[in-house]
């Protein structure tokens, strides 16, 4: 029995020492093909992208958040309500339908326009507020899935 | 006056739980360690997002580039300078063209459409959304050789999962 218990317990030892603790990551995709960064693919006037606009103090914090223009804050509540304007859209566009050409919550467009040295956290926080929400029983509820960033702006 | 003898004096140990026990063990670490390669470095301090779900259909080609900074034992920023690391390199944002060239000459080796890989950016929060925005240009504009017509498209940013 000797010898079997030297190797079991090598193992476990080995298994001990190799274990790495791994919190989970998630993925938020950006679709950007070369020279579609600022120009939209949608050509119904009425299903022009989402401006969200993030602008930035000279260390890299957020200055202000804005939603075509509107200006929505510049702490963390800002992006619970961007998510709640995401939500109100996606919730009209859901109730008009998709247009005659088929375009819909699918076509669908976010265009984000962060300042250079803005902190690329506030941009993650940007892209969850468009992409999604928590419900009440904690499963993800998708909102808009078609994210891509403008032109990059000059670091000043 | 005679004792009746009982045999060994030593006693004998039923080794029968322990083993089961350490049998037990061992099953368990087998079935969470992930022996998989991953090129995840961990001096990147990912964003944190209660919607960074893993995903559960990973991309067939995947391309994982980690950017950060150089941090002390305490987490504190040493140098300002954003790095890219990358195979044991930290490399400065004016050398993030290199590796991207290096990997766009992989896959053409293999004969793989860059168009089909995606480029996992696993980038500090703390890193200026410019050099990102860079960064996903300099890949849209990477080409293998004078052959090739277009660069990386797919592009997937890293967040943690907030508990």
């Amino acid at each position: 029995m000797t010898p079997m218990i030297d190797v079991v317990f090598q193992l476990l030892i080995f298994f001990l020492f190799t274990l790495k603790i791994v919190t989970p990551e998630g993925n938020f995709d950006i679709n950007m093909p070369l020279g579609k960064a600022a120009e939209s693919s949608v050509s119904d006037a009425e299903l022009q992208p989402l401006q969200v606009r993030l602008e930035a103090e000279p260390n890299g914090e957020l200055s202000s958040l804005k939603l075509n223009g509107r200006d929505l804050g510049s702490d963390m509540q800002a992006f619970k309500r961007l998510n709640e304007e995401v939500h109100s859209i996606v919730q009209a566009l859901q109730r008009v339908g998709p247009a005659d050409d088929g375009a819909g919550l699918e076509a669908q467009e976010v265009e984000l326009d962060p300042d250079f040295r803005l902190d690329y956290k506030y941009v993650v926080s940007a892209i969850s507020a468009c992409s999604g929400r928590m419900a009440a029983d904690g499963t993800p509820v998708p909102l808009l899935s078609v994210i891509k960033f403008a032109q990059i702006r000059e670091e000043n | 006056m005679k004792f009746q003898s009982h045999g060994s004096s030593v006693p004998e140990v039923d080794m029968t739980p322990m083993i089961d026990i350490v049998f037990q063990l061992i099953a368990f670490f087998m079935v969470i360690t992930n022996f998989e390669q991953n090129k995840a470095d961990e001096r990147v301090r990912l964003p944190k997002d209660q919607l960074a779900i893993p995903a559960e259909v990973k991309p067939k080609h995947l391309l994982t580039l980690n950017l950060g900074f150089l941090r002390d034992s305490d987490d504190n920023i040493v140098d300002d300078t954003p790095l890219m690391f990358y195979q044991g390199d930290s490399l400065k944002p004016q050398d993030w063209a290199t590796p991207l060239l290096q990997e766009a000459r992989f896959y053409e080796a293999l004969e793989q459409d860059l168009a089909d890989v995606t480029v996992e950016i696993r980038s500090d929060g703390e890193i200026p959304t410019g050099l990102v925005q860079e960064l996903i240009q300099k890949c849209q504009n990477t080409r293998a050789g004078s052959s090739s017509t277009q660069g990386f498209q797919r592009f997937s940013l890293k967040a943690e999962k907030e508990e």
